[in-house]
């Protein structure tokens, strides 16, 4: 996992990204977000030039990197699978879920299988309890998901 | 000015002051093991609190942390009232499971007869206290060097990327301000090394001693309008110089009286 | 998404309230050229069930031939209705003809009988689960029928992304009002006597934070709308902004003028992007038609708004360290001794409300503090919404007014309880509220009356439980919650909740004593008094509400190493039971091997090798699988 953390990338979008919002540190956040859309995670070197842009120190881009949830300082495997972890969800089996999906792709919440098809991940909430249990695969919903069907959610096309 | 009771003694305050400065001043005591004097009070460790109550709020009592609750006129404060030392005890057992090696909290926890955290102590301890005074008062030098990184449980003082931190500068105000010494530095003769970073000291010519670390006098210099060549000298020497400076000063004030008298 | 439907009238800007009518009379004309509007919904439940797919259907359908009086400006693509679980749900006005379930193979019959025709398509109907029975009409459906929509109220019946629609039903008259007829102080005046109550769940009248935030000298007054929605199981902000933004901006812009603010802000957080593309829509329109900026409608009002995003964190629903986030900075709380009406976001006086307490602005000020004081009960004026969610037959997003009661809410619009499996509780207030048995459905819901009974009613997310739901189980998973969204900074609720989760798991598990309940008592106490923000200070009340009203469950898994409820894995035991097929459909659905047994032979599960995964039981069609 770690060896692809130092993958190279072209940087040269950043200057179109930084423009797309106010230059000053209220839009630390979401020009944090537009990268971590753009290369599926916030790769170091993006952070640096962030802080430079902005002109904050690092260990605050850096602090601000960790505390969301939203960021991932590790590549994203092709397709991230979310399973919303709500309580409307939970009361629905989401924990039964996530296990069949987590044994299926043998990894665990948080991981990326080896061949970096697949991550999985968990969310606290999408919004969707009135169809419960939820799974998201990249941005498409899965709605009232069955413990029997969510296999069938991670099988690769 | 206003009048506040603390413990049923009436005490001066201005409104808007800090209980616990106010406190301080008139020696009533708090543990306070997040608080530092160079640096705006955080509210993380909850060991200040103090039981608060006013005239009109018949009888209703809260609990606040003393560090950053502004005092205002008919202030009632109890410092250590049963809630008071329930909540102490308890934040000290939860301290005590994060830090159960740690000799300043064990200290603390025995100045309350506690001994063991009757909670589950976490599986690798370290002697960080997560105060933040090292990354509060980094940001009052100006370096921000390091800072808090993660959230809850996992939170943690880090360099940024947890590489070398850049804006590091090998001042060790971080290091020599931690309440635990947690921070660990090694100054090898000419270098010094802190989070990984390895600095060059400027040597005193006079006594041969290490000073300073090259890139905090470039910054001092920069930033503070501080002549370059101070930094050239050690504490020692400056004090030689200045002891000489003011006995030649001495030697021309005498020769000046006698040939007055004269 | 197809391109968003702008109406014929030239975009022009609007620059007096003359200029305003007259839009609204166009707009609403170009809506009333068509006999029949079909409403598709694509809020995010029904577009995650193909509801894009249906007006593809639609326009297709159109350009294959012509169908008098229907044009492609005839489909409205709207917002979540909330009843999202019968979805994709089409609804043909005026009449309301209610269509659920639709699938893109339906479209053609749908225009044919339907639009061409008057007919009305009986399998696409809802099935009323308590008596069987075919609603036809949209207002019959027992879901709306008990409803009063008024923070929901163009949900499903305008589109979503649409200004000219917005317009067409009343939209921006009630700015149009402030700035013209009345004085800030008047504004602040008229919302506080409605006695209009923060709906994100603080329940603080809005006009007296309103009024307190105008009364500080200051250069500059910000007015933030939280749109964080951070409760899990609560969906009633996301669907307002995907379905309603124009709703939200018009009750900031009446709070700027009441407060003196030039700047707004909107909290999106960034699990909802559709919310995130329909108010930034919703903005760029507001803009071009002089709605947002300088000199709004010719007045000496200006008013700029940004949408600010979440990054993923619960805390941040919290005031301070919403406004934080906002400054784009790490979102941790901080003491409330100095309130953030006074220094708030950068210092300066700021007004923060929910998405859902804005959205009622607009009606208090068109229909006056008098009509909302109306609806609702003593000191509770006005209505709340509801995310009705978990067992209960009916799901979905609900609107009533203040102190209906629990029962009502849960019986007569939910329908009962899915299966029906006994009731056994209801969640309310998210993490920070509790769990209030069958004795306690009789409480009105308000801002008051469940506090009382150590619940609250919070954001309005209300979770239903049957008796397959273990307590324990449910304060254990709000606990790991909030452990994973404490910010860290004070010791109680980063170590406090962190030990009661623990000590709670340990429960879960079997492995407590009985002096550990007493532990835990003790802890949450000191949680609750000590913790620096809500977050904290509310997170042990899942365990103390459980305790309260469910302590046997608790004592049945300290003493007796049982659960109840069949849920916890470590306390039960999957056995296959006599009315096994040997259908071999568990032991191909079994990861670990822990099922042997031959086709048309009894099988067997081995305990030693079983995870109560549950793999087998979801697989299982002749119940053969008991859990105990």
């Amino acid at each position: 996992m770690t060896a692809t953390a130092k993958l190279q990338h072209d940087f040269s979008k950043l200057p179109e990204i930084f423009e797309r919002h106010p230059q000053d540190d209220s839009s630390l956040i979401m020009i944090l977000q537009d990268i971590q859309k753009e290369y599926r995670y916030l790769p170091c070197e993006a952070l640096k030039l962030t802080a430079e842009q902005l002109q904050l120190p690092l260990s605050k881009v850096f602090s601000v990197a960790t505390f969301y949830n939203a960021f991932s300082l590790n590549p994203k495997g092709e397709k991230v699978v979310r399973v919303c972890m709500g309580t409307a969800c939970h009361i629905r089996g989401a924990d039964l879920i996530l296990d069949q999906i987590s044994n299926h792709l043998g990894i665990k919440e948080g991981e990326t299988t080896e061949d970096g098809k697949f991550s999985l991940e968990v969310v606290a909430c999408v919004g969707a309890c009135a169809m419960a249990p939820v799974v998201i695969v990249n941005d498409h919903y899965h709605g009232s998901v069955k413990v029997s069907g969510a296999k069938r959610l991670v099988k690769d096309k | 000015m206003i009048n506040i009771s603390i413990n049923g003694r009436l005490v001066q305050a201005e409104e808007g002051e800090f209980l616990l400065t106010v406190m301080k001043r008139n020696g009533f005591k708090a543990p306070a093991l997040c608080h530092h004097e160079a640096v705006e009070p955080y509210g993380g460790c909850r060991l200040c609190m103090v039981e608060i109550s006013k005239p009109q709020w018949k009888g209703w009592k809260d609990l606040v942390v003393s560090c950053l609750y502004p005092v205002s006129a008919d202030l009632e404060v109890q410092t250590d009232s049963e809630a008071v030392i329930q909540e102490r005890k308890t934040v000290l057992h939860l301290l005590l499971a994060r830090n159960p090696h740690t000799k300043e909290i064990k200290d603390l926890a025995a100045e309350y007869g506690i001994v063991r955290s009757k909670y589950q102590e976490v599986a690798e301890p370290d002697d960080c206290i997560l105060c933040a005074i090292c990354t509060r008062i980094c940001d009052a030098m100006g370096f921000s060097a390091i800072s808090l990184v993660n959230r809850g449980h996992g939170r943690e003082v880090a360099p940024p990327l947890n590489e070398p931190p850049p804006d590091c500068t090998g001042c060790l105000a971080c290091a020599l301000n931690c309440p635990t010494n947690y921070i660990k530095y090694t100054d090898n003769g000419m270098t010094r090394e802190i989070w990984g970073k390895t600095f060059e000291m400027l040597r005193d010519p006079q006594t041969g001693m290490p000073t300073i670390t090259r890139v905090f006098a470039e910054y001092l210099t920069k930033h503070r309008e501080i002549p370059e060549e101070y930094f050239g000298l050690g504490d020692e020497s400056h004090r030689k110089r200045t002891a000489r400076n003011f006995g030649k000063i001495a030697a021309w004030t005498r020769e000046e009286t006698v040939r007055e008298e004269a | 998404m197809t391109e968003a439907t702008t109406t014929t009238a030239a975009t022009r800007k609007i620059t007096s309230v003359k200029d305003l009518e007259k839009l609204r009379r166009e707009h609403k004309a170009e809506n009333d050229k068509y006999p029949k509007q079909v409403m598709v919904c694509c809020g995010t439940g029904c577009l995650a069930n193909g509801a894009a797919q249906l007006v593809e259907a639609f326009h297709k359908a159109l350009d294959e031939r012509e169908i008098k009086d229907f044009e492609v400006k005839a489909i409205k693509e709207t917002g979540c209705h909330g009843f999202c679980e019968q979805g994709p749900l089409v609804v043909i006005e005026p009449k309301g003809i209610f269509y659920t379930k639709v699938k893109p193979r339906d479209i053609p019959e749908i225009i044919e009988k339907s639009i061409e025709s008057d007919e009305v398509i009986e399998k696409h109907l809802y099935v009323d689960p308590r008596d069987g029975k075919k609603i036809e009409c949209y207002g019959e459906v027992s879901f709306f029928k008990h409803q009063e929509r008024i923070a929901l109220r163009n949900l499903g019946k305008i589109a979503a992304h649409s200004i000219g629609d917005y317009i067409a039903v009343g939209g921006y008259q009630a700015i149009a009002k402030a700035l013209t007829k009345l004085t800030p102080d008047e504004v602040i005046e008229e919302v506080d006597q409605a006695n209009l109550r923060g709906r994100g769940g603080g329940g603080f009248p809005a006009g007296r934070k309103w009024r307190t935030c105008r009364d500080v000298e200051a250069d500059e007054h910000f007015v933030i709308c939280n749109g964080d929605e951070g409760d899990p199981g609560a969906f009633m902000d996301r669907s307002i902004m995907e379905g309603d933004p124009h709703a939200v901006l018009e009750g900031m812009m009446i709070a700027a003028y009441a407060v003196g603010a030039r700047r707004g802000f909107i909290y999106v957080r960034e699990e909802y992007p559709l919310a995130v593309l329909h108010l930034q829509k919703a903005i760029d329109d507001c803009h071009e038609y002089g709605l947002l900026g300088e000199n709004i409608l010719g007045t000496d009002f200006s008013f700029d708004i940004r949408i600010a995003r979440g990054a993923g964190a619960f805390v941040c629903g919290e005031s301070s360290a919403l406004m934080k986030s906002v400054a784009g900075l790490v979102g941790e709380p901080r003491e409330k001794y100095i309130r953030s009406v006074i220094k708030g976001l950068w210092g300066k006086p700021t007004v923060l409300n929910n998405v859902e307490t804005y959205v009622n602005v607009p009606v208090v000020i068109n229909k006056g503090a008098k009509w909302f004081t109306s609806i609702g009960c003593e000191n509770n004026s006005g209505t709340k919404a509801f995310s009705l969610v978990g067992k209960v037959r009916n799901t979905g997003l609900i609107e009533v007014a203040m102190g209906t009661t629990l029962r009502e809410i849960i019986y007569d619009i939910g329908r009962g309880i899915l299966n029906d499996r006994p009731f056994k509780a209801v969640q309310t207030g998210g993490p920070s509220g509790g769990c209030l048995p069958e004795s306690m459905l009789d409480l009105p819901v308000d801002f008051d009356s469940l506090t009382k009974a150590g619940s609250m009613m919070g954001s309005g997310g209300m979770i239903v439980m049957d008796d397959r739901t273990c307590m324990v189980d449910v304060a254990r998973y709000f606990l790991q919650f909030l452990v994973s969204e404490s910010c860290g900074k004070c010791v109680p609720c980063r170590e406090g909740l962190y030990q009661l989760h623990q000590m709670t798991i340990a429960v879960c598990e079997g492995r407590a004593e009985e002096s550990d309940l007493e532990k835990i008592e003790e802890l949450s106490d000191v949680v609750v008094k000590a913790s620096l923000c809500g977050l904290g200070k509310s997170g042990p009340n899942p365990v103390l509400s459980t305790l309260r009203y469910f302590r046997d469950e608790w004592e049945a898994h300290i003493r007796e190493k049982r659960c109840p409820a069949g849920v916890c894995r470590e306390l039960i035991t999957y056995t296959v039971n006599e009315k096994c097929t040997g259908c071999v459909a568990c032991i191909t659905a079994c990861a670990y091997n822990a099922i042997t047994g031959e086709k048309k032979q009894p099988h067997f599960i081995h305990q030693d090798r079983c995870t109560k995964c549950g793999a087998c039981v979801a697989v299982c069609r002749y119940d053969a699988i008991d859990v105990a």
